[in-house]
């Protein structure tokens, strides 16, 4: 019951929200809504705590990896929601862009995010990741400019083949299953599959076929290097509590689904091949993206950039197997989606205040914007991998996972890689904190409590994962481990 | 009555055949509303094909699986590309990347590709390999679709006609999935389309063509 | 009995090409609302042309004289190769589709040659242009032949009717299907039907073959149109008696006798209608586009042979 909870929230909320026309109103249902729906998380997680798997009919199920996500997409949520308070003061008001749109849209988002973390299914699996790419094409064109309507069609086919491909593996995957005698009417059950997983060895050809097709699918939701084209325009069209969203949930939701299918395959033909897929995508997005964030002239792009590296990181991770390197993989995806929120909510109230995300045109933003430019130094040495913030943890765990393991040239390449990143961040941002202050176009806009409560809250997140990982915490990211063995 | 089941069989039997030649006859196709046209006709003789194996082996969910094919696939989505197409009152022209002679030797060559593609595959698993072997062409041909036409809409049937081959794997493998998963995906493919043509429409609004080769603005 | 009927095929062919020729262009014109000439009036002009005189250029040499008899007697003698009535044809056990395709070759390439030899600027004109289409279309031509024959296990025309017409019409395959697609874009460049080439139009810029006839009168016209009219009507018979033989007489009782001119009057009426309404209905391609059009016949006759493997 508590899962149907957990879909019934943000659907309702999308519908009644459109009909409020009052901005006012629209903000208040959504910011109730928004506490509704985490708290309808926080009690499936207890439950999950308490009972082991929460399953509800035949398609919906939840287990200790779907309360780890479920715990990232509430964090995050809050803060867009909190966030968005402030930022909806700003958007240019037209028949598709007011509030109520933007709340709907994004209430109809997090359904199907949430819907994707709940199925037990592959099948409804592919629908509703394909469903995420539908809800949130509309909002990635949200504003409506030749950049955003560029930006959300790229999306929309590019993810839209990249799912179609991946349908093609979810599809091979059950006829590897039917053929090995499990019962087809369920031989897409994610947990029927897992116990059936070591009698697939007989058609393991088959098994690797679909995982390639996966990885290149779903890969292609998560930005992986040879299919991210999508992912720079999307984030920096998109509005900033959007592409929050986009970079903090929507590709761990990604990686969740790449994820299942993961462990079936390992625990049908061994981990070596569709880890070494992961470790080749892994280590590809990881150098591509680092090299072209040095030469970024946006900030939304070099943030997105950003992403398709940390991506990365999570990929060699996983693909690195074993407990210290999944547990930072893990672990890392949380980091990520905090570090990568602060970020996209400075470079909010820079936009604000500059009118414009060039790097070039910003300058002496430490004397302008003090709170907005603490924001963004801690963001950005968090996004670095520096201590004493928690990415730092995460990589490090798969650093020493790598060195452990023998896999030097990884290890070294992810050396490199964070080295770049890093140099390149340093430029940037030095770039724009310091420097002889330009001219605001605008009168500068006050910074409401909101504001200071969503960059403090993250900041707090950070330093505390960092320093020291809490118990309950820690708890949660074990649960998720053990699923995955 | 016998000569019309052998009929009716043997087109079944080389319903591949007929998805091969509606393949070549996109590639060499000038007007968009002809490929519209032609992914119509795909997806009635995938329906054909369905409703041949719910008639044989005499099954509900079959039946409803081809209704689903018929009402979204071979009605629905066509008649929603043509509405489109009439309120854009763009030209109908494809806008090809590749002349006819090209588009087609790139689309034979990749009906025989899909053949070698399958030949491990079909005699381990014993399946039926023309139409695995059609069920790739289609989504090769769909990619190349994609590819090699500059409007928005091209691109549009392009991923119909590769999900269309998605659906002829499925069908080759002759295991349906179970039914509610197979209504999702038609919803799911539905909204696509649906969406897709709206931003179609705003493509033409914001940038007054709709040649996505022209669309370079975001780059790096 | 064999000999008699193969004779009767090849005069009667050769007897009722300007019939068909006159058929097509009366249904042309009914189809673009005109009244249109009479279904005869191909022999009234090859009648009116034949009591005329042959007028010849003074620099033009024994090419320009003999081109016209050259062609004419290849084109017919290729006529005895194409089972119409009875799947073996005159010279069925000695002749192939090989020969058929050459002796075609040989009348276009001394109508060629007489066109150069005319002397007029048209004439290098038509010849330049015929030698591009005809170049481009052999291949796909002995491709798509080839490829039905390799189904039949034998190269003479005859067999490759007599296996399909044993065979029935439902052990078609897809060979048959990318054959015969072929074998249409083919027919329409070979025979010098729009889209590829106008046969009643003289303008420069659209004209192959009627540049090459530009030069000629009287009985050398006359025998060229008429070696045209039976070309056209050869490829037409070869199209139905390759994919559609069944009705021709495969045994001498009177039945199959008589039902085989029906049938065959039947499968020509339909091609004649079709060409008819191709004619009208598509406008004429642009010289540089032919050789894409032509493209697309090869490539559908490579895939006919490619397919030849892959699927039975």
């Amino acid at each position: 019951m508590s899962l149907v909870l957990l879909l019934l929230v943000p659907f309702l909320t999308a519908l009644i929200v459109l009909t409020c026309k009052q901005s006012r109103r629209a903000v208040a249902v959504a910011i109730s809504a928004g506490a509704l729906e985490i708290a309808a998380i926080a009690n499936a997680m207890w439950r999950i705590r308490s009972v082991g798997v929460l399953q509800f009919g035949r398609y919906l199920r939840a287990d200790g990896l779907t309360a780890f996500f479920l715990l990232n997409i509430g964090v995050i949520l809050a803060l867009v929601l909190v966030y968005s308070v402030g930022y909806l003061r700003h958007i240019p008001l037209g028949r598709f862009s007011s509030p109520r749109w933007f709340y709907s849209l994004t209430f109809l988002f997090v359904f199907t995010m949430i819907a994707v973390y709940l199925s037990a299914n592959l099948g409804m699996l592919w629908i509703c990741v394909e469903s995420t790419t539908l809800a949130s094409a509309l909002l990635v064109g949200f504003y409506n400019t030749k950049g955003a309507v560029e930006a959300g069609w790229k999306y929309l086919v590019v993810c839209t083949v990249g799912i179609a491909f991946a349908l093609f593996g979810t599809i091979a995957l059950y006829l590897a299953a039917v053929k090995s005698g499990v019962d087809p009417a369920s031989a897409l059950d994610w947990a029927v599959l897992m116990n059936a997983a070591p009698s697939l060895t007989a058609t393991s050809n088959l098994i690797k076929l679909s995982f390639v097709f996966i990885a290149v699918g779903y890969g292609t939701k998560i930005g992986f290097v040879p299919m991210h084209s999508w992912l720079p325009d999307a984030h920096a069209e998109a509005p900033t509590p959007i592409s929050a969203m986009l970079s903090a949930v929507l590709l761990n939701c990604a990686l969740y689904a790449l994820l299942r299918f993961d462990t079936i395959t390992s625990h049908a033909i061994g981990s070596g091949f569709s880890h070494s897929l992961l470790l080749i995508f892994g280590c590809l997005s990881v150098a591509v993206a680092a090299l072209l964030m040095v030469v970024q002239r946006d900030l939304k792009r070099l943030l997105a950039y950003s992403s398709i590296e940390h991506m990365g990181i999570v990929a060699i991770g996983v693909g690195l197997g074993g407990p210290l390197a999944l547990f930072g993989a893990l672990l890392h995806t949380f980091n990520h989606s905090v570090a990568k929120s602060l970020m996209f909510f400075t470079a909010g109230y820079v936009r604000e205040n500059f009118s414009t995300l060039r790097m070039r045109r910003i300058h002496g933003m430490a004397r302008l914007l003090p709170w907005t430019s603490a924001g963004m130094v801690v963001g950005g040495i968090a996004i670095a991998g520096l201590p004493p913030f928690g990415l730092f943890i995460s990589e490090f765990m798969i650093l020493t996972a790598a060195f452990g393991t023998s896999r030097y040239f990884i290890a070294i390449l992810l050396m490199l890689a964070i080295s770049v990143v890093f140099g390149a961040l340093l430029h940037h941002v030095q770039r724009m904190l310091a420097g002889k202050p330009v001219d605001l176009p605008v009168a500068k806009p006050k910074l409401l409590p909101t504001d200071f409560a969503v960059m403090g809250v993250c900041a707090v997140f950070l330093i505390v994962l960092g320093v020291h990982i809490p118990g309950a915490f820690a708890n949660i990211l074990q649960s998720a481990l053990v699923v995955l063995k | 009555m016998g000569l019309i089941e052998l009929a009716a069989a043997k087109a079944l039997a080389s319903s591949a055949v007929f998805l091969f030649i509606t393949l070549l006859m996109m590639a060499s196709a000038k007007r968009i509303s002809t490929c519209i046209v032609l992914f119509s006709i795909q997806s009635a003789i995938m329906a054909a094909e369905i409703l041949a194996i719910a008639y044989a082996s005499k099954s509900i969910e079959a039946y409803a699986v081809a209704s689903l094919v018929i009402t979204v696939k071979v009605i629905a989505i066509p008649w929603l590309l043509f509405r489109i197409i009439k309120s854009l009152k763009a030209s109908q022209d494809v806008a090809a990347s590749t002349t006819g002679a090209q588009s087609v030797f790139i689309m034979a060559g990749l009906i025989l590709l899909s053949f070698f593609a399958v030949a491990p595959y079909a005699k381990t698993l014993r399946l039926d390999e023309d139409l695995l072997a059609a069920a790739i062409a289609l989504l090769l041909a769909g990619a190349f679709l994609m590819i090699s036409r500059k409007k928005a809409l091209m691109q549009v049937i392009g991923l119909l006609v590769l999900e269309n081959g998605i659906f002829v794997a499925v069908l080759a493998t002759t295991y349906s999935m179970p039914l509610v998963i197979e209504i999702g995906i038609f919803f799911d493919l539905l909204m696509g389309v649906f969406l897709m043509g709206l931003f179609v429409f705003r493509i033409r609004d914001t940038f007054e063509h709709l040649d996505v080769s022209k669309l370079r603005r975001l780059r790096g | 009995m064999n000999l008699a009927i193969n004779l009767i095929q090849a005069l009667l062919l050769i007897a009722i090409a300007p019939l068909v020729s006159g058929v097509i262009a009366r249904m042309k014109a009914r189809i673009q609302n005109r009244h249109g000439a009479s279904l005869w009036r191909p022999y009234a002009d090859l009648l009116k042309l034949f009591r005329k005189q042959d007028l010849i250029p003074n620099t033009a040499s024994v090419l320009f004289r003999f081109a016209p008899t050259i062609l004419f007697a290849a084109t017919a003698a290729a006529a005895a190769f194409v089972p119409m009535l009875h799947p073996a044809a005159l010279f069925g056990v000695s002749g192939d589709i090989i020969l058929l395709v050459y002796l075609l070759a040989i009348g276009r390439f001394f109508l060629m040659l007489g066109a150069m030899d005319g002397g007029s600027s048209f004439g290098g004109l038509g010849a330049s242009r015929e030698a591009l289409v005809s170049a481009l279309a052999e291949a796909p031509l002995l491709l798509a032949l080839i490829s039905v024959a390799i189904l039949s296990h034998t190269v003479s025309l005859s067999g490759i009717v007599l296996t399909t017409v044993q065979q029935g019409p439902l052990h078609l395959s897809a060979v048959y299907a990318f054959a015969l697609g072929a074998l249409v874009l083919i027919a329409i460049a070979e025979t010098g039907r729009i889209p590829v080439d106008n046969p009643s139009t003289h303008l420069e810029l659209t004209m192959i073959h009627e540049a090459m006839v530009l030069e000629y009168s009287g009985p050398s016209l006359a025998l060229i149109e008429w070696a045209s009219a039976i070309k056209l009507t050869l490829i037409m018979a070869m199209l139905a008696g390759i994919f559609a033989p069944w009705g021709m007489a495969t045994s001498a009782s009177i039945a199959a006798l008589l039902l085989a001119p029906l049938a065959l009057i039947f499968k020509l009426t339909v091609l004649a209608v079709s060409i008819a309404v191709i004619e009208s209905s598509i406008a004429k391609l642009r010289i540089y586009l032919i050789p894409d059009f032509l493209g697309m016949a090869s490539a559908l006759a490579i895939l006919a042979v490619a397919f030849t493997a892959l699927m039975r």
